[in-house]
């Protein structure tokens, strides 16, 4: 039988791996055959994380992704250590619930810093000549806010339209290069941000799960979109954007 | 290794089997340990490999499956001797291309009927009791010509963005049983442009249209792992949504 997810000899950059779906992709890229290099500013979530994984080859490296200017030498660092890359996933991001009125330019840089800024720019340092092998393939989770339109998650939403939309052009920029970017489009995921998300909303009715009619996904199912997105097996995929919201987007 | 992708187990019936990316998807299945049931009409290009195929346990049937009154008596035979189904894979239809000033109702209504109708007829039956599994899986080939304007295409484009819109209609409604529908927008795939650079010379744009997938021309294999994905337990969570896939072409 064939495997079309094979990731042996590969290895996979994962920003934001401490937890939920960057995690969930790690360990099964890891039970991929894939080697795995884990970002996270959490040290006991990688080391958590780490502990679930399967095979060798894996490294963890704990910095703060919200400090742009501190991840060109970190990038640098890493492949001068460990060789090239030959995929990336970028799993980190704050959610929150903020009414226009408590949008201020500080929150708005702040949301836009981590949840788009640390894309774009791992994305550029990635992508230098030298650090990135043939085939790169590299994916983004971006959210249904990014379509729709959602009470007080204009900030969050904005950020991920703006990761699908860099995505669409940076597809086109660096199809040369045979460099593929893509993104996942989850609607509500049983993650611990999302749990955290609930608690700080008691009493608010998510009206995302109640549209997303095969329930509520779980990390596993946006990993393995991921992992296809990886692969070669999604060689002429590129500038796309995948729901794997349980039908919530066509509801 | 896992493989997230398989199908051992699985039984799959593929319309529209006797094309270049209909052979792709039954080699493929069966690769991923997929039982295959084909079905196409009597006269065809690849029938003769089709029934070739036969000798590697590939069940194979035909009838003129854009005969609307067909289907159903068809269908009910072919599910009474093979069994219920786990996946449904519609890649048959016609393409043509036809400036308006030409394009009368009788035109449009055969691109309905091989693009539309026959897929809405086949779901309908397959939706009926002990005909496909509770968490089954629909897939339907559509075009990006479902998105796009294309000149002297409107029959054509109106059919695939038909089937899409339904695509989207049936997963909503199936989803009590936790079928999942879904469609993939292909761009130019390698056997297309044997059969429109052969036919179709009178509009111009046709020759550099394929130019815009900056990732070149699709392989049908790269067609079949994408149908083999949405159907595989991978997607359990992707349900109403037509995958891109298209080398770059709509960026």
């Amino acid at each position: 039988m064939i495997n079309p997810l094979d990731f042996t000899g590969k290895q996979i950059l994962i920003a934001g791996a401490a937890a939920g779906i960057g995690k969930e992709t790690a360990i099964l890229l890891s039970r991929l055959g894939a080697r795995v290099l884990l970002i996270d500013i959490n040290e006991d979530g990688l080391k958590e994380a780490a502990s679930c994984l399967e095979g060798s080859g894996h490294h963890l490296f704990c910095f703060d992704l919200s400090e742009l200017n501190e991840i060109e030498p970190k990038v640098k660092e890493i492949v001068l250590s460990h060789g090239p890359i030959d995929g990336f996933v970028h799993c980190l991001g704050v959610r929150c619930r903020r009414p226009l009125s408590m949008i201020t330019p500080k929150v708005l840089n702040e949301i836009f810093s981590l949840n788009f800024g640390s894309f774009l720019e791992l994305v550029r340092c990635i992508t230098k000549k030298n650090n990135f092998n043939e085939g790169l393939s590299i994916v983004g989770i971006s959210s249904v806010s990014s379509q729709k339109g959602g009470m007080s998650v204009t900030a969050y939403a904005a950020s991920k339209a703006a990761m699908d939309s860099a995505v669409r052009c940076l597809a086109k920029e660096l199809a040369s290069k045979k460099i593929r970017l893509n993104t996942v489009v989850p609607a509500q995921i049983n993650t611990p941000a999302y749990t955290s998300f609930l608690k700080m909303n008691a009493g608010i009715e998510d009206e995302t799960l109640s549209r997303q009619y095969l329930g509520m996904g779980e990390p596993i199912d946006v990993a393995n979109v991921i992992a296809f997105l990886l692969n070669t097996s999604s060689k002429f995929i590129t500038g796309s954007s995948i729901p794997v919201d349980g039908g919530f987007l066509s509801s | 290794m896992i493989n997230p992708m398989e199908l051992t187990g699985k039984k799959i019936l593929v319309a529209g089997a006797a094309s270049e990316i209909g052979l792709a998807i039954i080699t493929q299945l069966r690769q991923l340990g997929a039982k295959v049931v084909s079905l196409d009409k009597p006269e065809g290009n690849h029938l003769k490999i089709l029934r070739n195929s036969e000798s590697d346990g590939t069940v194979f049937y035909t009838f003129d499956i854009y005969e609307n009154a067909l289907i159903e008596p068809n269908l009910n035979q072919i599910i009474k001797e093979c069994g219920v189904f786990d996946g449904f894979v519609y890649c048959a239809g016609i393409g043509g291309v036809r400036p308006l000033s030409f394009t009368k109702g009788s035109f449009i209504s055969e691109m309905m009927n091989a693009n539309l109708y026959s897929f809405v007829e086949m779901v309908r039956c397959l939706s009926k009791k002990n005909s496909l599994v509770n968490g089954g899986s629909i897939v339907a080939v559509s075009s990006v010509s479902s998105i796009k304007g294309l000149k002297s295409k409107t029959a054509y484009c109106a059919s695939k963005a038909a089937l899409d819109a339904s695509v989207r209609c049936m997963a909503a409604e199936l989803s009590g049983k936790k079928i999942r529908v879904n469609s993939i927008l292909k761009g130019w795939v390698e056997s297309d442009m044997k059969k429109d650079f052969i036919k179709n010379n009178m509009d111009l744009n046709e020759n550099d249209d394929f130019k815009k997938q900056v990732l070149g021309v699709i392989d049908p294999v790269e067609v079949a792992n994408t149908v083999a994905f949405l159907l595989s337990n991978a997607t359990k969570t992707i349900t109403g949504i037509s995958l891109i896939l298209d080398g770059g072409y709509t960026l």
